[in-house]
């Protein structure tokens, strides 16, 4: 099987076949890690689209000594944050405070609140609060298990910086997850 | 030895080797900070992957379908040159500013007029066919090809990895290029009351100056900071809404 590399070659001649068969090969992963950021089907469908669009026009400057992974990962996660930005600015930041309020007076036992679609929420809620750089690198962290050295890569951002996402992230969403919890922060 | 910081426990819940041994070790050990990693692993543990709905088993046969077509669109497109674009629209708006603002066969047409004529009644007339001529529309559709070619230069520039340096003269010197258009276009559209437009070009023109007036390699920092410029100005997203906008206005016009 031909490596990346090796297609994105074949595409600079030229060659749409290799195109697709690195669409083929990256579309799922790209799908699984918008829908992550984004939370959203159609979105995440859009921004696969846009992303090997891009990537499609910018394939000339790929280094081909870097990952293509990583590099295709990271027009996603422009993309991502694009979206977002333009959604937040459209629709404004929704306010999830009276929706986390209302889930932790619920009536409801903790166990049930903490196994239940109420902590879904709630996990979605605090995912939402997060800027689009918190979010993504806590996602690909997280939910991706990418090293942070890598996060850094596809963020653009230098390794310290990288760390400070993570941390900043994970803070806020401990700071608004501890009533489903009862954890000490 | 001192407990571990907020960040050792990120550090530690995620099995980052950067913790370090001796970090490790006291952690092995100390009641405290066992205690304080179990607090924050009993909320990271319940943030559990959202369900990624599947897609489909076609899904990328779909994807590459939609794409196909797109990517035809690109190159027929690529046939032209951005250039050759830039040039085109460039002479049709001049040559039709010259043709609007300077005939000889009739009186010369009140600014605020040319302004206005597309709500009023009295189509403005070329001169030499005779046959209406709906000048909101040539500029909306020549409007529209810059905002597609400058939008291809920001997107790309934002693309880049800042890592040492970095060639982009090929994006300085279609800024360098678009740069022009964007001051002719800004002031016909002021002219014809196209405020959305001339605002736009009026945020773009700083943009586009300081890429063109970049050298052709660039540092990590200076790369970040003008693609932290673009992003922050949410260029990329206010050009794809306003072509939207354009290109639907345009082709209203022509069905009108």
């Amino acid at each position: 099987m031909e490596t990346d590399n090796e297609l994105v070659t074949r595409v600079r001649g030229g060659d749409d076949e290799a195109f697709r068969l690195l669409v083929e090969r990256h579309t799922r992963p790209i799908y699984r890690a918008a829908y992550r950021i984004t939370a959203n089907a159609a979105d995440a469908d859009d921004i696969v689209q846009e992303t090997f669009l891009r990537a499609y026009r910018a394939i000339e400057r790929f280094d081909a000594r870097a990952s293509f992974t990583t590099w295709i990962h990271r027009i996603a996660i422009n993309c991502s944050l694009d979206l977002i930005d333009s959604r937040k600015r459209r629709d404004g930041r929704l306010n999830h405070d009276e929706d986390l309020a209302a889930i932790a007076s619920s009536t409801a036992s903790p166990d049930r609140i903490v196994h239940g679609l109420e902590m879904q929420r709630a996990v979605a809620s605090a995912m939402d609060r997060l800027s689009g750089n918190e979010r993504t690198a806590f996602v690909l962290r997280h939910f991706e298990g990418m090293p942070l050295d890598e996060i850094g890569q596809v963020l653009g951002t230098q390794l310290n910086a990288t760390k400070n996402t993570v941390f900043r992230a994970v803070k806020k969403l401990r700071e608004q997850l501890q009533p489903f919890t009862g954890s000490l922060i | 030895m001192s407990h571990l910081t907020q960040e050792e426990f990120v550090l530690s819940y995620y099995s980052e080797p950067e913790l370090g041994a001796d970090r490790s070790e006291h952690l092995a050990h100390c009641e405290a900070c066992i205690a304080e990693l179990a607090g924050l692993a009993s909320v990271l543990d319940r943030v559990t992957p959202v369900e990624v709905p599947d897609p489909g088993d076609d899904y990328e046969a779909r994807v590459w379908n939609r794409l196909h077509w797109r990517l035809r669109g690109e190159k027929k497109r690529d046939r032209f040159t951005w250039v050759k674009s830039a040039l085109i629209a460039a002479t049709v708006v001049i040559a039709f500013l010259a043709g609007v603002l300077w005939s000889p066969s009739r009186p010369v047409v009140e600014s605020s007029r040319i302004a206005t004529t597309t709500a009023t009644s009295t189509p403005l007339v070329d001169s030499s066919t005779r046959r209406p001529v709906d000048s909101t529309r040539i500029l909306l559709v020549v409007v529209g090809e810059h905002f597609d070619q400058s939008e291809r230069v920001l997107v790309e520039l934002t693309n880049l990895t800042p890592n040492g340096k970095t060639d982009i003269t090929t994006e300085r010197e279609r800024a360098e290029e678009l740069l022009a258009g964007n001051r002719l276009y800004r002031r016909t559209a002021l002219d014809r009351g196209e405020e959305d437009v001339a605002t736009l070009l009026d945020e773009l023109e700083p943009v586009l100056l300081q890429i063109a007036h970049s050298p052709s390699h660039v540092s990590a920092e200076e790369l970040r900071a003008m693609q932290k410029r673009v992003e922050t100005k949410g260029l990329v997203f206010k050009l794809r809404v306003v072509r939207a906008d354009v290109n639907r206005t345009a082709a209203t016009s022509t069905n009108i």
